[in-house]
Formats: C-alpha cells, sequence, structure tokens
C-alpha cells in the first residue's frame, strides 16, 4: 500500500485538480453543444435556404475523428480567424463541435417524433409556431431525448481526455505528468481510470433519476 | 331571426374548394352558422367534413374561397380601396382564438397538468394574469366536470376524460364559435356518452357549435340544422326531422339507411 500512499494520496491536489479542469471543461463543451444542436437542427428543419450548410456541418462534425478536430480548432481556426487563442478554448470548442453534430441529429428526430396534432392544437388556440415550439414542442422532445444526451455527456468526458494532448492541464494531462515524475504507471493510472469511472458513473446516475422523474411524473411509462 | 339578414352569420362559408394535389376533397362549399345555433354535418368519411371543419379555422388552406367570422374574412383583408390582401400568419392566428377546435384524437399536451392544459393558452395567448386565468380554468374543467382531476397529467385519465379535458381547453379561450371534429370517435363506446353529454351541455348554455359527427341520434336532437356532404358538395341541407327524417335527396337516404342496418 505504500505505493498507494505516496503516488496517488500524496498526490491527490494534483490529480483533484486535473478533475476539475476536465469537468469545466466538459460542462463548457456540453452546453454549448446543447445550444449548438438546437439551433443547427432547427435550421436543418425549418430554414430552408440555409437547410445544406447545417446538414454539411452536421456531417463533417459527425464524421471527423476527434482528435483530427482538435487538432484543426487549436492549429487552423488561429490561422483562418484569429480564435480560439488559447488551448483551454480550443479544447471546448473541438468537444463541443463533434457532440453538436450528434445532438442536432437527436434534436431532428426528437421533434420529428412529436406528432402534428401537438403542434395543430396549439395553432388551434391561437399560438405561433414559435410559441408552440418553445412551450409545447421542446419540452416533450427534452423528456423524450434526456437519456440520449446523458450519453452524449460520457461521450464529451472521454474525449476530452484528448486536450491533454494540446497541454491542457485536465485530469490525464496530471495523471501522465505524474508518471513522467515517476515512471510508476499502475497506480496513477488506474486511480486516473476510477475517478473517470466514478464522474461518468455519477453523471449517469444523475441524468436517469432526472429523466425517469420527468417520464413518471407525465405519466409517460418507466 | 328578424335579425339574420342585418348582422353577419358568426360564420360564413362561401364557395370554399380544397385541393390535394390531384384530388379536390371540398368543390364548393358554401354556409351559415348564425350565433347560437348548433350545425352537424354527417357524411361518409372522404365526403371532406372534417376538411371542411379544417378548413373553417385554416388548419388547412382553403384552395379558394373564403371563410368569416363576424363578418370578415379569415385568409385576407380587403380595404377600403377595394384591393386584397392575403393575411399573415399572425393575423390568422388571431382569428383562431376566437374559433376552438376539439380533435379526434384529443391531443391534450402531455407535460402539461390537466389544468395546465387549459390555462396555458389564456396566459400565454391572451396575456391573461395567472389568478384569473386559473380562476377561469378551473370554472372550465368545471363546466366538463373534471374539477378533481385538475392536477393529474393527461396519461392518467380515461379518453373519454381527456376528450372534455380537451374541451375545456377550447372554452378557456372563450371562442365565438365552437368545431368538433369527430370528437367521439376515438373512444370506446362506453365512453362516448360522457363526452356527448358535456356537448349536449353547451349546446343548451347557447353555444355556437359545428360539430362533424358520426353520431347520428345526437346530430338529430342537439343540431338546429343539418348538412350531409357527399364527395366534396352539399347535397342536403335542412332541419333534422327532414335530413334525418325524410332527406330529398337518395344518397343522403341511402347513407342513413345503411347506418341503421
Amino acid at each position: 500500500m505504500g505505493n498507494w500512499e505516496r503516488l496517488v494520496w500524496n498526490q491527490r491536489d494534483v490529480l483533484l485538480q486535473g478533475l476539475l479542469v476536465t469537468i469545466e471543461i466538459c460542462a463548457i463543451a456540453f452546453a454549448v453543444a446543447i445550444v449548438m444542436g438546437l439551433g443547427l437542427a432547427l435550421i436543418r428543419l425549418y430554414v430552408r435556404p440555409l437547410r445544406w450548410i447545417a446538414g454539411f456541418w452536421i456531417e463533417y462534425c459527425r464524421a471527423t475523428p476527434i482528435f483530427v478536430q482538435l487538432m484543426w480548432v487549436n492549429y487552423v481556426w488561429p490561422e483562418l480567424i484569429g480564435w480560439p487563442t488559447s488551448f483551454y478554448t480550443a479544447g471546448w470548442v473541438a468537444l463541443a463541435l463533434q457532440s453538436s453534430g450528434y445532438l442536432a441529429e437527436t434534436f431532428r428526430a426528437g421533434i420529428e417524433n412529436i406528432g402534428r396534432g401537438q403542434r395543430e392544437a396549439a395553432a388551434a388556440v391561437g399560438m405561433s409556431p414559435i410559441l408552440a415550439f418553445r412551450r409545447i414542442v421542446l419540452p416533450q422532445v427534452l423528456v423524450m431525448i434526456a437519456p440520449t444526451i446523458v450519453t452524449q455527456f460520457t461521450v464529451i468526458v472521454k474525449s476530452s481526455t484528448l486536450v491533454s494532448v494540446i497541454t491542457v492541464q485536465d485530469l490525464m494531462f496530471q495523471s501522465q505528468r505524474l508518471v513522467n515524475v515517476w515512471y510508476e504507471p499502475i497506480e496513477i493510472l488506474t486511480a486516473t481510470a476510477a475517478l473517470y469511472i466514478l464522474f461518468i458513473f455519477a453523471v449517469s446516475a444523475l441524468g436517469k433519476a432526472l429523466a425517469d422523474r420527468l417520464r413518471l411524473r407525465y405519466g409517460l411509462g418507466t | 331571426m328578424a335579425d339574420a339578414a342585418s348582422t353577419p352569420p358568426c360564420v360564413e362559408v362561401v364557395d370554399l374548394h380544397k385541393r390535394f394535389g390531384p384530388l379536390e376533397v371540398l368543390r364548393g362549399v358554401s354556409t351559415r352558422v348564425d350565433r347560437g345555433s348548433v350545425v352537424s354535418i354527417i357524411g361518409a368519411s372522404g365526403s371532406g367534413k372534417s376538411t371542411l371543419l379544417r378548413c373553417i379555422n385554416y388548419l388547412e388552406l382553403p384552395t379558394s374561397g373564403e371563410v368569416r367570422i363576424d363578418g370578415e374574412a379569415v385568409g385576407f383583408e380587403r380595404r377600403p380601396d377595394g384591393q386584397v390582401r392575403k393575411r399573415s400568419a399572425r393575423e390568422i392566428a388571431r382569428f383562431r382564438q376566437d374559433l376552438g377546435m376539439v380533435f379526434q384524437q384529443f391531443n391534450l399536451w402531455p407535460h402539461l397538468t390537466v389544468l395546465g392544459n387549459v390555462v396555458e393558452a389564456p396566459l400565454r395567448v391572451r396575456g391573461m394574469p395567472k389568478r384569473e386565468a386559473m380562476e377561469l380554468g378551473r370554472a372550465c374543467l368545471a363546466r366538463v366536470q373534471l374539477s378533481e382531476k385538475a392536477d393529474e397529467y393527461p396519461a392518467r385519465l380515461s379518453g373519454g376524460q381527456q376528450q372534455r379535458v380537451a374541451i375545456a381547453r377550447a372554452l378557456a379561450m372563450q371562442p365565438k364559435v365552437m368545431l368538433f371534429d369527430e370528437a367521439t370517435s376515438a373512444l370506446d363506446p362506453e365512453l362516448t356518452g360522457e363526452v356527448l353529454e358535456v356537448m349536449r351541455g353547451l349546446a343548451a348554455d347557447g353555444t355556437t357549435m359545428i360539430v362533424v359527427t358520426h353520431e347520428m341520434a345526437f346530430a338529430r336532437e342537439v343540431s338546429d340544422r343539418a348538412i350531409y356532404l357527399h364527395n366534396g358538395l352539399i347535397e342536403e341541407e335542412g332541419p333534422p326531422a327532414q335530413v334525418f327524417g325524410d332527406p330529398k335527396s337518395d344518397r343522403c337516404r341511402q347513407f342513413l339507411a345503411k347506418l341503421l342496418h
């Protein structure tokens, strides 16, 4: 047990600091991905002139490896548009981009799944399409796709380990640094894996509990 | 009926056509519904009766012809200078506030409580203060005898109860006219009674109603006038005693005879 104490317990501050950065970067990426995903889905569904751009963008985000995207955002964007200016920003941007493509398709499927009758009932009482979307369609879509959204968050967490490559000091980065100091990977990497498992498990459990509660509340079955 | 000529009818349909691609579902329908009267529309499936109802509140865009509510055309505006302007979606939505619609499939919003379904439009569309909307919502639920279900979610109600909530939801907008699109067709036979009972009550209170229905006994009993549609045209129209008892048209006679056997 001496090794565990020396390599993991005594380094807990460094590892937890890394975990904090991981949580932070994932949370930002997730929030941005949801907003972008919804926006892309709406454009693809309802803004005819821009539909092909949204479609192309979604396919691009889904079809490129996250590592390529990360490199591209980190090294190409600054040359093209002068942004992002930090590795940290490049990290969450790349993570958000990829997830936005998947979430856009999830939102689209969810929106298309809401029966026409729901919108017609809203129109029949005089609601505008925008009000009907906000009050009637979107809440139902969110309940329906909540499990998929949670899964997407866990994907972001797992992909986020790659930002260590561009020196963002997340959990993976700190863990590798410790390994490189002592050349004793077993305990450190095992502890790192355990931290990722705990984090993802906590998020999944929380998300599932939330989704189940919503579905139960609306009497939509278990 | 002395003032019928001077004041415009509550709903007036003039030479309405509706075409879906090559199929002409309505081929020139004209009729009027006076305030406080109940008109039932009967006919075989595919005769165009639901389409007619859906054209009245512009859920379907008529191909040509006119729908007027209290003398005002829903789809376009005649300017004083004689020019005709198509109305925007927003203006048409404004008309729909005065046209309560009850659907065959209820179409309640599952993520809102029963009371939430009823007060949604008064709150968000009419901009009514919350307390007032809640009072109105509860009054509407009382009218359909569902006060005790106010805080339930729709999925926990029977079909008949759901349809009564849908009626309350439409009533909460205090519409000029209520449109019923086969309101009992999706219900088990033992549940149609409670919905028809509520509709009977509305008719007795003087609500203007247009009722597309397969419930002939109900139509005969409650309507002031019945319309028999066939292939997108009004084939027979008149007091229910005439339409159901002694129709002039052979097709209407055959249609009714088939239902009796």
